[in-house]
C-alpha cells in the first residue's frame, strides 16, 4: 500500500472523529460520568451457620428460584495423608467413592440411575481436601440424599472399577512429557517446596500398582466420617426441613474414624538460579519463583494490592502492558501472590514467549520485580487496584451456591473460627492500603536477585536470543544455570540429560 | 418416571411459568442494532456485551486471522481514550503505515527468497535484509515516540476502576463476541465504553498486537502436542468451505495483514446491521433500552450489507485418512459432514450425541468397559452457522491400537443404525436435556453468552426453543440422522500413534541392549504389528524370517530375534480372541 491510498482510507477516520458525534448529552470523558449511589452488604455467615447434631457444621441456604438443590460434603482429607510407595491412595480412594457402587447399587446401577435423574454426583480428594458434590432437581431429593448416604458410608470400591482406574492413570503418566505445560507445572512445584515435600511427590506405575481395595477401604474407614465434614447446602428447600434432612444424612454412623494429623508445612526452595528443562517447542515457558506468605499474613491484602499493580491485574498490571502491549513478545504474562492456608505457596510470575525473546522478556519481568520494591505506585495505580478488588466485591456472593460455598470452605479452613466478620471487614481493610504499603511489602518479598527461574523449551535458540535486545542467562540471574532432566513418566526418575 | 412426570411435579411445587424461558425483550435501534435485554435482580451486577456476525468463515485467503486480529486491536481505545495527543498519535500512526510499507516490500524480497530455498524461515533476525533491519530501527523510533503518548491500555483501566470484571472477547468461524461485567449503577459506563469503540476505534500497535496474536499462535497450535496434527486434519476435512482455515489464521498471513485491511474489514462487518447489543442483569428494561439508544444511535447506519459466505461445501465422495506421528498416546480421531444451526436433523444429531457420551453413554459402555480397547471416549456434535459435523474419538487402551477404537466405534454406530434406541435410554438423554433447562439459568453470565452465541449463529431464539424440539425426537429419527450421514464417504479418519522416542516411556525389556538407532526401527515394526489382524499373514511373515536366520552379524540377529518374538506373540494374542 503506498502513502495516499494510506492517507485516504485515514481520512475517513479523522473525518469521524471531527462529526459532530457528541450530542449535547454525551461527554466526552468517562470521568465525567455520574452514577446513582449502589449499595452492597455482604451475607453474614452466621445467618446460614447450622451446628448440626450429628457432629459437621453445615451452611444452609435456600434459594427457591430454580428447581434445583446442590450439597458439598468437604473432607478433611488429602494427599499428604498418602504413605510412602502409596502415593496415588488418596486420589484412588476420592475418585471411586462415587464411581464404585455402593453396597447395595453396582457402579453401573448407581451411575445409570443418576444418568436418567440428570443428577450430578462427582467426588474427588486433592492436596489438602477433598469433596463430594452432588447438584439435582429439587423433587429427587429423598433419594438423592439415600445415594449419598450410601457412597459416604458404605463404598463398593467395586474391583473393575478399581482395575480401570489404575490403568486410566498409568497411561495417562505416560503423557507427563508431552505438553511443556504439564513438565513446567511439575518442576515448578518441586522447585518452590523441595523434592522431599508431599506436595513434591507424584504417582508412579508402582505407586499405583500397589493400591488394593483394602487399602482404599482402610482409607475410607480412617479419614470419611462425619467428624472430618464441612456441608455446604444451597437450592430449592426449607431450612429446617433441610436440617432435619442433614441429620439424618449423618446419624448412626457405622464406624467411629480418627481426625487428621496436622498438615507437613516443611519446605524449602531451591537456591537462586536458572533451572532448564531441554524441550523441543518453538515457545519457551518461564516460571520466576519467590518464596510467598501465607493467607493469614496480617499484609496479605496490601500484598494482593500490590501484586495486582506488578502482574495480577491482568492489562492494568505492569508485566502485561510491557511484556505483551508494548513488546508484543507474549499473549499471557503476569504474577500470582496466592497466599496459603497451610504453608507459604510461592510468588511465581510468568509467560510463555518465542524461544529467541525469552531472555528478554525475563528481563522485564525481573526488571519490573525490582522497580516496585524500590519506587512507589502511583495514585492513580493504587486506585485502579483497590477499586478492582472493592468494586467487584459482589461477585462473591452472586450465586446461593456460591454464598454455602465459601462460607463452608471458611469453617473448613478455619478462617471462621478466628475472623468471623473477615468479609465484613474485607473491604475497609483493602481500602485502607496505602503507597506505602504496597512498596514496604514489595521491598519485604520481591528480590529478584534471589529468583529461581524455571525455562521450559529449546536451550539453543533460547540462548541466542534476539540480536536488538540480546540478554544473557548471566544477567539473569547470579546463581548457577541447572540442567533440570525430564523424568521418566513412569518411576519419575530422572532421565539421561538430552532426551527430550 | 418419565418427562410427563417431571412436568407435573413441576407444576406442583408451583414455579414460575417462564422458569424454563429466558425471558429475552427485543428492542431495534433506528441505525439498525439489535438489543436485547434479560432483566435479573439477584445480583447488583449487569453482564453486558455485543455480538457481530463476522468470524473467520467470513475472510480471504492471504488475509485469513484477520476476524481474530480485529477482536485484539478492538481494545486499544478511541482518540480520547489511549493518548494524551490525539492528532499527534494519528499522525504517528500514519509515519509508521508508510514505514511498514517499505517493510513489506522488503518482506515480499525474504518470501522470494524462502520460496528459491535461499531462506529457511523469514521469522529469524538474521534472515531479515539490510534494508528491512533498517527499517526495523526506523520504525522502532516512531513506536517509542508514540509510547511516550499512550495512556497504556486505558480502555481496560477505565472499566477496573469502575469496579468492571471479566472483560474478555471470543472470535469463533462465525462470529467474534465482546463482554463484560458492570455494577448495576455503571450502565451509562458501558453505553460510552462501547459505543465509542464502535464509533470511533483507533488501532494503535497494531503490530506490536500482531505479534502478540502469534504468540497465542505458538502457545495454542505449535508448542502443544497435537495443535499442528489437529489444524492439518481441520484443512483436510472441509474441501472448499471457509472452515478449514484455523480461526487463528495461517502461519504465513498473519504477519501480512496491514493495518488498512483492518480497517476495510471493520468498514465492511462492524456496520450496526450486523451487530446484536445484549445486556442482561440488574436493570430496568425501558431505561436501559432509552439509555443505550442514546449512545449507540449516534452510530451511522451501514451503507451496504456485509456479504454472506456463498461457498457451500460439496458433498464429500470418498472417506479421507490422516496417518500421524505426534507425542502423545495412541488416538483416533473422526469427523463427519453433518448439517448446520438449527437444521432439522441437528436436534435428533443432539440427542444421539448424548446417546453416546458419557459415561453411561454407548462408546464408554461399548469401548472402555465393554470389548476395553479405549480407556476413554468422546461425542461431539457441532452445528455451525453454515455447514456442521459430528465428531467421536478415543484413546486406545495400552496394547490396542487407535483402529481398534475407529472399528468399535463402527460397531456402536452400527447398532444405532440397526436397532431403534430403547424407550428408557432415549427418555435419559432427553431428562438431562430438560435438567439442563434450569441449570443454565443460573447467573446473569451464562444466560448472557447463551444468548449471545445464538444470535451469533443466526436467531437467539434457539435458546429458548431448542429443548422442546429436542424432547419431540423419536428413536425412528435417531436412527434415519444415523444412516444418513454416518457413511463412510462422509467421513474423515485421524490415527494418531505416538511418536518414536517421544515421551521416554520406561523401556520395552526385550529392547534393552539394542543400539539408540535400531530403537525406533523396532518400535515401529511393533506398532505396525499391533495394527495387523489377519494372523494367516503374520505366519507367513514369521515363516519367512525364521527361513532367513543364520546371518553372520550377530546385533542383526539380536534385532531379528526381538522381531521374531513380537511377531509370534501377537499371533498369539489373536489366536486367544
Amino acid at each position: 500500500m503506498n502513502l495516499r491510498t494510506f492517507l485516504s482510507a485515514l481520512s475517513g477516520v479523522l473525518l469521524a472523529s471531527v462529526l459532530p458525534v457528541f450530542g449535547a448529552d454525551v461527554v466526552d470523558r468517562p470521568e465525567k460520568l455520574t452514577y446513582p449511589p449502589l449499595t452492597f452488604e455482604p451475607p453474614n455467615p452466621s445467618q446460614y451457620r447450622v451446628q448440626l447434631k450429628t457432629g459437621p457444621v453445615a451452611y444452609v441456604v435456600p434459594d427457591r428460584t430454580l428447581p434445583l438443590v446442590t450439597i458439598s460434603v468437604l473432607l478433611r482429607a488429602g494427599s499428604y495423608l498418602d504413605p510412602k510407595g502409596q502415593e496415588g491412595l488418596s486420589e484412588f480412594t476420592g475418585y471411586l467413592l462415587t464411581k464404585g457402587g455402593t453396597e447395595a447399587k453396582t457402579a453401573e446401577e448407581l451411575e445409570e440411575r443418576l444418568a436418567f435423574l440428570a443428577a450430578n454426583l462427582g467426588s474427588g480428594i486433592g492436596d489438602d481436601s477433598g469433596a463430594v458434590n452432588l447438584n439435582l432437581l429439587s423433587k429427587d431429593l429423598p433419594e438423592g440424599l439415600q445415594i449419598l448416604r450410601s457412597v459416604l458410608t458404605q463404598p463398593r470400591f467395586q474391583s473393575n472399577k478399581l482395575e480401570l482406574y489404575r490403568q486410566q492413570s498409568i497411561q495417562s503418566m505416560k503423557q507427563r512429557n508431552d505438553e511443556s505445560t504439564a513438565i513446567q507445572s511439575r518442576e515448578q512445584e518441586r522447585l518452590a517446596y523441595g523434592d522431599h515435600f508431599w506436595a513434591s511427590r507424584f504417582t508412579t506405575e508402582k505407586s499405583v500398582n500397589s493400591l488394593t481395595q483394602d487399602d482404599l477401604r482402610s482409607f475410607h474407614r480412617k479419614w470419611i466420617h462425619p467428624g472430618n465434614f464441612v456441608v455446604a447446602a444451597s437450592g430449592d428447600f426449607d431450612r429446617d426441613a433441610m436440617i432435619a434432612q442433614l441429620e439424618t444424612l449423618f446419624g448412626n454412623w457405622p464406624y467411629t474414624g480418627q481426625t487428621p494429623p496436622a498438615i507437613p508445612t516443611n519446605i524449602i526452595m531451591a537456591p537462586p538460579g536458572i533451572y532448564f528443562v531441554n524441550k523441543d517447542v518453538n515457545q519457551g515457558r518461564v516460571s520466576v519463583l519467590l518464596p510467598g506468605v501465607l493467607r493469614d499474613d496480617p499484609d496479605f491484602l496490601a500484598i494482593q494490592v500490590m501484586n495486582d499493580i506488578l502482574g495480577g491485574g491482568g492489562f492494568t498490571s505492569r508485566i502485561m502492558n510491557r511484556v505483551r502491549s508494548d513488546e508484543g513478545l507474549a499473549y499471557g504474562a503476569g504474577s500470582g501472590f496466592p497466599g496459603g492456608v497451610y504453608y507459604p505457596l510461592a510468588f511465581q510470575a510468568g509467560f510463555a514467549s518465542k524461544s529467541r525473546s525469552v531472555n528478554y522478556a525475563t528481563s522485564i519481568v525481573l526488571e519490573e520485580m525490582a522497580r516496585i520494591a524500590s519506587t512507589p505506585v502511583s495514585q492513580e495505580e493504587l486506585e485502579t487496584a483497590k477499586r478492582s478488588f472493592i468494586d467487584t466485591f459482589p461477585e462473591n456472593f452472586n450465586t446461593k451456591a456460591k454464598v454455602a460455598s465459601l462460607f463452608a470452605r471458611d469453617e473448613f479452613t478455619g478462617r471462621y473460627a478466628t475472623q468471623p466478620d473477615y468479609w465484613q471487614k474485607w473491604r475497609p481493610r483493602v481500602e485502607a492500603v496505602t503507597q506505602e504499603d504496597v512498596l514496604r511489602v514489595a521491598k519485604e518479598h520481591l528480590h529478584p536477585t534471589k529468583a529461581v527461574i524455571l525455562m521450559v523449551g529449546q536451550e539453543k535458540e533460547i540462548q541466542k536470543g534476539d540480536p536488538s535486545h540480546p540478554v544473557t542467562f548471566q544477567q539473569l540471574s547470579t546463581g548457577p544455570v541447572t540442567q533440570v532432566p525430564l523424568r521418566d513418566p513412569l518411576t519419575m526418575e530422572p532421565l539421561p540429560l538430552g532426551t527430550n | 418416571m418419565n418427562f410427563l412426570r417431571l412436568t407435573g411435579v413441576l407444576v406442583a411445587s408451583a414455579l414460575p411459568a417462564f422458569a424454563q424461558q429466558i425471558p429475552v425483550i427485543e428492542r431495534h435501534l433506528s441505525n439498525g442494532f439489535k438489543l436485547l435485554l434479560v432483566e435479573r435482580h439477584e445480583e447488583p451486577r449487569i453482564a453486558g456485551g455485543w455480538v457481530v456476525k463476522v468470524g473467520s468463515s467470513n475472510e480471504r485467503l492471504g488475509t485469513t486471522g484477520i476476524a481474530h486480529l480485529f477482536e485484539h486491536m478492538m481494545f486499544k481505545g478511541t482518540p480520547t481514550l489511549g493518548t494524551k495527543d490525539a492528532a499527534r498519535d494519528l499522525q504517528l500512526i500514519a509515519e509508521q503505515e508508510r514505514v511498514r510499507g517499505e517493510m513489506r516490500k522488503e518482506e515480499a524480497l525474504m518470501r522470494l527468497s524462502l520460496r528459491r530455498g535461499q531462506l529457511d524461515d523469514v521469522t529469524k533476525p538474521e534472515n531479515f535484509t539490510p534494508r528491512y533491519k533498517e527499517l526495523e530501527v526506523e520504525f522502532k523510533k516512531l513506536i517509542d515516540e508514540q509510547r511516550q503518548l499512550l495512556v497504556k491500555n486505558e480502555f481496560d483501566r477505565v472499566y477496573t476502576t469502575a469496579g468492571a470484571s471479566g472483560m474478555n472477547a471470543f472470535t469463533s468461524e462465525d462470529m467474534t463476541g465482546y463482554f463484560i461485567t458492570v455494577p448495576a449503577n455503571k450502565l451509562e459506563l458501558w453505553c460510552w465504553m462501547e459505543s465509542e469503540r464502535l464509533l470511533r476505534p483507533v488501532f494503535r500497535e497494531f503490530y506490536a498486537e500482531r505479534d502478540v496474536v502469534y504468540e497465542e499462535r505458538r502457545m495454542r497450535v505449535e508448542s502443544t502436542p497435537i495443535g499442528k496434527f489437529g489444524e492439518q486434519f481441520t484443512a483436510m476435512f472441509w474441501d472448499a468451505h471457509p472452515y478449514m482455515w484455523p480461526v487463528l489464521g495461517w502461519p504465513s498471513d498473519i504477519p501480512n495483514i496491514t493495518k488498512r485491511d483492518a480497517d476495510e474489514f471493520y468498514a465492511l462487518f462492524y456496520q450496526p446491521q450486523n451487530i446484536t447489543l445484549i445486556l442482561v442483569g440488574d436493570f430496568k428494561a425501558d431505561a436501559a433500552e432509552a439509555m443505550v439508544r442514546r449512545y449507540f444511535e449516534r452510530i451511522p447506519a451501514g451503507t451496504q450489507p456485509p456479504p454472506e459466505v456463498i461457498t457451500r461445501e460439496p458433498d464429500q465422495v470418498a472417506e479421507k485418512r490422516m496417518y500421524a506421528e505426534a507425542e502423545t498416546n495412541p488416538q483416533v480421531d473422526i469427523l463427519w459432514k453433518t448439517v448446520g444451526f438449527q437444521h432439522q436433523d441437528s436436534y435428533p444429531l443432539d440427542i444421539l450425541q448424548l446417546l453416546l457420551s458419557n459415561r453411561t453413554g454407548r462408546l464408554y459402555k461399548g469401548l472402555v468397559l465393554g470389548s476395553e480397547v479405549a480407556t476413554d471416549t468422546y461425542a461431539v456434535q457441532d452445528s455451525k452457522k453454515w455447514a456442521g459435523y459430528f465428531n467421536i474419538g478415543g484413546e486406545a487402551k495400552d496394547g490396542k491400537t487407535p483402529q481398534d477404537v475407529e472399528q468399535g466405534i463402527y460397531a456402536e454406530l452400527d447398532k444405532l443404525k440397526e436397532e431403534l434406541v430403547p424407550a428408557d435410554e432415549l427418555q435419559k438423554v432427553k431428562n438431562q436435556f430438560a435438567a439442563f433447562e434450569y441449570r443454565k439459568l443460573t447467573a446473569n453470565f451464562p444466560i448472557f453468552i447463551q444468548v449471545l452465541q445464538n444470535e451469533g449463529l443466526g436467531d437467539w431464539r434457539e435458546v429458548n426453543e431448542a429443548n422442546a424440539k429436542l424432547q419431540a425426537v423419536t428413536a425412528e429419527d435417531v436412527q434415519r440422522v444415523a444412516r444418513k450421514y454416518f457413511t463412510r464417504e462422509a467421513r474423515a479418519v485421524a490415527i494418531y500413534n505416538r511418536k518414536p522416542g517421544s515421551g521416554s516411556a520406561s523401556e520395552d525389556p526385550d529392547l534393552v541392549g539394542l543400539s539408540a538407532d535400531q530403537k525406533p526401527v523396532v518400535r515401529r515394526i511393533i506398532e505396525s504389528l499391533l495394527a495387523e489382524k489377519d494372523v494367516a499373514k503374520l505366519k507367513q511373515a514369521l515363516a519367512q524370517m525364521q527361513a532367513q536366520t543364520g546371518t553372520p552379524d550377530p546385533k542383526r540377529q539380536q534385532l531379528q530375534n526381538i522381531i521374531q518374538k513380537k511377531v509370534a506373540a501377537r499371533i498369539a494374542e489373536l489366536e486367544k480372541q
